[in-house]
């Protein structure tokens, strides 16, 4: 069978993987975004004990391998805990705690960039620091980490692809499963990388839009 | 009444002691002009009357209130401490209008309307009107400058800190922020200022305070300090800048 005639014989399979793949990162991600927030947070605070917590919770992302994380979130703590674990449930809480890691360092590193005389016209006014910290700091530095956002997205979505060792019938998965009928992995393999280049391709897109919108006072005046 | 009483302040850095024993009281409506070598701690007393440094020990009255002493309270004080940076430190991201109103609205002081009618009335005084609605990018140093001055009048503080306001400004700028500052004392806002500008100094200051190696080695009105200086470090200080 050629591509064409391929691709409508499983276009709702592909497609159904494809939509859980979206669904799943985009639901990792927005946990990841708050894991990352706090977790950044965390480790540009004045206390050496919280600081502490966010290290050791990005050096474990990073120093660990995403499989690796998988595999112990969906067989090694059910296992302990003698719960039963769900792919997909097991699948975004992988994601999320590891892009969180990879967010934390980009939200430090964002607020960071931030000039120090900033936080300290803010705090001069009076304004308590959470308070700076949200209102002041973080747009400007949320700007600034717009690529690396992006960024991250892009790589999040191209993990869900590992997922599929856990049985998580995501894109990738869904092709080894049409392969496993049809043998034509050639084809197959063509039409799922094909499909996750054009969903990255948009999104790229739309992100150059949100960054050429983002630098300060273009838009009005 | 002073309106800033500092006893016995003592500050260091690790094992660098910078301040080592000042003692200052400012009274209301006074203009404090502090001068010394770069390294001997202006920058430091200053930060510390508002809290952005703590002090390793000695008291800091603004108002009756002991800075150092303040725990959660001291945001409330800082409302009443005014501070202008060298480095202008505007918010970016918002718009000269904002830039001003922006605190009184985020801490309830005043309502949307009230803090935007304040801040044009502001930027009237500092001579910016137009430039209301335009980002700190667009803007000159010396117009940033004045957009921060009014910036920290719209919390009406009873004490303005200004540290070296004029310094990261093109010489044609420095005249007029200069010139706000001066129209700021004559209004009658008590103001501790670091300055390089000798002539500012000698011209708006009631009191003039000389500060090495961490203490205020000379003070008095600008004409007993400049015209006829007692300290050596004081007349070689001066022979330098002037
Ligand atoms: N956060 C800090 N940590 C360690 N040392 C500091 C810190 N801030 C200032 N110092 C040191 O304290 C000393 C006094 O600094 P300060 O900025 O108060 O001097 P200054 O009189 O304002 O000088 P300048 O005229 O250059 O602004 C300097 O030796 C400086 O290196
Ligand atoms: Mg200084």
């Amino acid at each position: 069978m050629n591509i064409p005639s391929l691709i409508v014989q499983y276009w709702p399979r592909l497609l159904a993987g494809l939509a859980l793949t979206v669904e799943i990162t985009i639901i990792s991600l927005i946990l990841a975004g708050i894991l990352g927030l706090v977790f950044g947070l965390l480790s540009v605070s004045k206390r050496k004990g919280l600081r502490g917590i966010a290290l050791v919770y990005v050096d474990i992302v990073r120093g660990t391998p995403l499989l690796v994380q998988a595999f112990f979130i969906y067989f090694g703590i059910p296992q302990v805990l003698g719960i039963q674990s769900d792919p997909v449930v097991s699948g975004i809480i992988t994601l999320s705690l590891n892009a969180g890691g990879y967010l934390a360092e980009i939200f430090r590193g964002g607020i960071e960039s931030i000039s120090r005389g900033q936080m300290e016209a803010a705090r001069s006014l009076g304004l308590p620091y959470g308070m700076a910290m949200r209102s002041v700091i973080l747009p400007q530095a949320v700007r600034t980490m717009t690529p690396a956002l992006i960024n991250q997205c892009i790589i999040t979505l191209k993990d869900t692809s590992l997922l599929s060792v856990i049985g998580v019938t995501e894109l990738t998965q869904t092709g080894r499963l049409i392969i496993a009928n049809n043998y034509q992995s050639f084809e197959v393999w063509a039409i799922v990388a094909a499909m996750y280049f054009i969903i990255i391709m948009i999104l790229s897109k739309i992100s150059k839009r949100i960054e050429r919108k983002m630098s300060y006072g273009k838009s009005k005046n | 009444m002073g309106k800033v009483k500092i006893k016995n302040l003592k500050k260091n850095f690790g094992d660098l002691e910078v301040l080592k024993d000042i003692n200052l009281e400012v009274k209301e409506q006074e203009v404090i002009c502090i001068i010394g070598a770069s390294g001997s701690g202006k920058s430091t007393l200053l930060r510390c009357i508002n809290a952005l440094e703590d002090a390793s020990s000695g008291t800091i009255e603004v108002d009756g209130n002991d800075i150092t002493r303040a725990d959660g309270n001291i945001n409330k004080y800082r409302q009443d401490i005014g501070m202008v940076f060298q480095q202008f430190n505007l918010f970016p991201h918002m718009t000269v209008l904002k830039n001003i109103s922006f605190a009184p609205v985020a801490l309830k002081l005043k309502t949307k309307a009230e803090a935007e009618e304040a801040a044009l009335k502001l930027l009237r005084r500092v001579d910016l009107e137009e430039k209301a609605n335009v980002y700190p990018e667009q803007l000159s140093g010396g117009q940033q400058q004045r957009v921060a001055i009014a910036r920290a009048l719209a919390m009406n503080p009873d004490v303005m800190l200004f540290d070296e306001p004029t310094s990261a400004l093109d010489p044609e700028m420095v005249g007029e922020v200069l010139s706000v500052m001066k129209q700021l004392a004559k209004d009658g806002m008590t103001m501790i200022v670091v300055t390089h500008e000798m002539g500012f100094a000698r011209e708006v200051a009631d009191r003039v305070i000389f500060i090495d190696e961490g203490f205020i080695v000379e003070e008095g009105p600008p004409s007993e300090v400049f015209g006829n200086p007692k300290n050596q470090r004081t007349i070689n200080f001066l022979n330098m800048v002037l």
